[in-house]
Formats: structure tokens, sequence, C-alpha cells
């Protein structure tokens, strides 16, 4: 492969990501090429030695979604990790898919119904004293604090059951890399 | 076997291998990484992320120094950070180089 072939695969196989990454990542492995002609060797021969832009592009792509993970966590980045993985493209990580997404979606209606329990436990909370709640006001008042606790504990829970699974995914999806496994593994 | 024994061990002491070359002078990615391929026989494609993640971690900077041929190069300095990275996983190195050697020459 020549130099123009393999630096277009990967730039077009970079896209996603932010423009000045892309540079930044396309111009590393320009000037590994050129360095490599002004010591004699063929584009050719480099190319082999870098392995498969498409491959390296997805890599790069992926570790650029983990690392987004890994400095913010939020649900978007969470999100973007998930994506990243799955783009690695790997055939297990495809079968995986289907219990990917039952478990997402189960996740998903467990934090729909805490927001609905703490939200009823407001309204038991604030209007239940007025409206003849069984019991007395009192009862109501208690009921509802329970009920947001109770959603509010759920929900911590979740978020931490959320973040230990796209964790797992992140170590998982990491297992997949070829060309950039060496260089990426935390050491130390 | 001994490959995979051999793929273990160097992705344990890249990051030093590198710190070491460096700790002897400043060097562009190209010069790393084709020691790194003689030496340790390391893909070179592997220099590049790794490069980005010690500068991500603050053990390495950056600067570019201007070519008499073709664009300018750019060339890669330890920081306090990465000297003092550099000391402390050298010596680990050490011992535990140390260490196995004992148990290596103990079972002869």
């Amino acid at each position: 492969m020549t130099r123009e072939a393999f630096i277009a695969r990967l730039r077009e196989g970079l896209r996603g990501l932010p423009t000045q990454a892309i540079t930044e990542l396309v111009a590393d492995y320009d000037a590994h090429f050129a360095e490599a002609a002004a010591a004699g060797r063929s584009e050719a021969d480099v190319a082999r030695a870098l392995g498969d832009p498409d491959r390296l592009a997805r890599e790069l792509r992926a570790e650029a979604g983990l690392k987004r993970w890994e400095e913010q966590r939020n649900p978007s980045a969470a999100a973007s990790a998930v994506f990243a993985v799955l783009g690695l493209g790997a055939v297990d990580l495809l079968v995986l898919l289907p219990i990917l997404m039952g478990v997402l979606g189960t996740l998903f209606g467990c934090f729909v119904a805490v927001v609905a329990i703490f939200i009823a436990g407001g309204v038991v909370f604030a209007a239940g004293p007025f409206a003849g709640f069984p019991g007395g006001p009192a009862a109501a008042i208690l009921c509802g604090i329970g009920m947001m606790a109770g959603g509010a504990s759920a929900g911590a829970i979740l978020t931490l059951v959320s973040t230990a699974l796209v964790n797992v995914l992140v170590w998982y999806g990491r297992l997949h890399y070829r060309l950039l496994k060496p260089a990426i593994e935390p050491q130390g | 076997m001994v490959e995979a024994v051999q793929i273990q061990l160097k992705k344990g002491v890249l990051e030093l291998c590198v710190l070491a070359l460096l700790s002897r002078g400043d060097s562009y990615a190209y010069e790393i990484a084709s020691r790194l391929a003689e030496g340790i026989d390391m893909g070179e494609g592997t220099i590049y992320p790794l490069m980005r993640r010690m500068q991500d971690d603050g053990l390495v900077e950056t600067y570019l120094v201007e070519s008499s041929a073709g664009p300018s190069r750019k060339y890669y300095r330890l920081t306090e950070a990465g000297k003092a990275s550099f000391i402390v996983q050298k010596s680990a190195w050490a011992d535990f180089a140390k260490a196995v050697n004992d148990i290596l020459g103990e079972s002869k």
C-alpha cells in the first residue's frame, strides 16, 4: 500500500473524531512515512509495519471514546464508550449486542421506575395531607418521604451498577485491541 | 509459549524503555520507534498511542524543531514528573529483575 492510500484510509476511518484530533493523528503517521522514506525504506514496507489502517483507525477511535468515559463519567460519555466498543466490530462483541440491548433496556426501565416512584413520593408528601390520605396527614408525609428516599437510594444503586457495567465493557473492549494493545495498557 | 511470555514482558517495560531513551536526550517518535523496534522487536506503529498516553499522563512534553529538509519535527522531552517516574520505575525493574534472577539461579 502506498503512503497516500494508507493516510487516506486512516483519515477516512477516523471520521467522527474532533478535527484537531484527526489532524494530529494523521500528522503523526504521515511524519512516520516521511522519516522512513528519508531512511530509505519503501512505502509498502512502512505500511505493512504499521498494520491495517482501517483497523488502526477503529482502535484509535475506540480509545478516544473510552478515554472520554474515564475522564468524564456522565451518561453521554458512557454512551460514547458503548459505541466505541461496538465500533471495534469484533465478532464476539456483535454476539454480545442483543444481551447488551436487553441489559440497557432493563436498566433504562428501572431508571424510569425509580424516577416515577420519587415523583409519586413527592406528590403523596405534598398533596396527601390535604387529600384525606388514609391514616391522616402525618402518615401521608412520612409515606411520601419514605417513597422519595427509597427512590433516591434505588437510583444511587442503579447508577453504581451502570457505572460498573460500562467499566466492564471498556475493559472487555480493550481486550480486542490488536494494534494498540501494548501501548494502551496502563502500567505500574 | 515463549512468544506469549515475551509479549507480556515487553508490554510491561515499553514505557520504561521510552523513559530511558528520553532520559539520555530528547528524541522524536520515529527515532524512538526504530530503537525499540530493533531493540525489543516492538511494532513501530505502537509508539504513537504510547507517546500520546505518556503525554496525557504528563510524563513527556513536545516541542517542534525546524528541519532543514522537510517539515518540522516533533521532539519529546521528559517532564519533571517523567524524570521522577523513570527513577521509580527503573529501581522497581532492577529489584524485580534481581529477584527473578535469584529464583532462576536457584532452580539450576
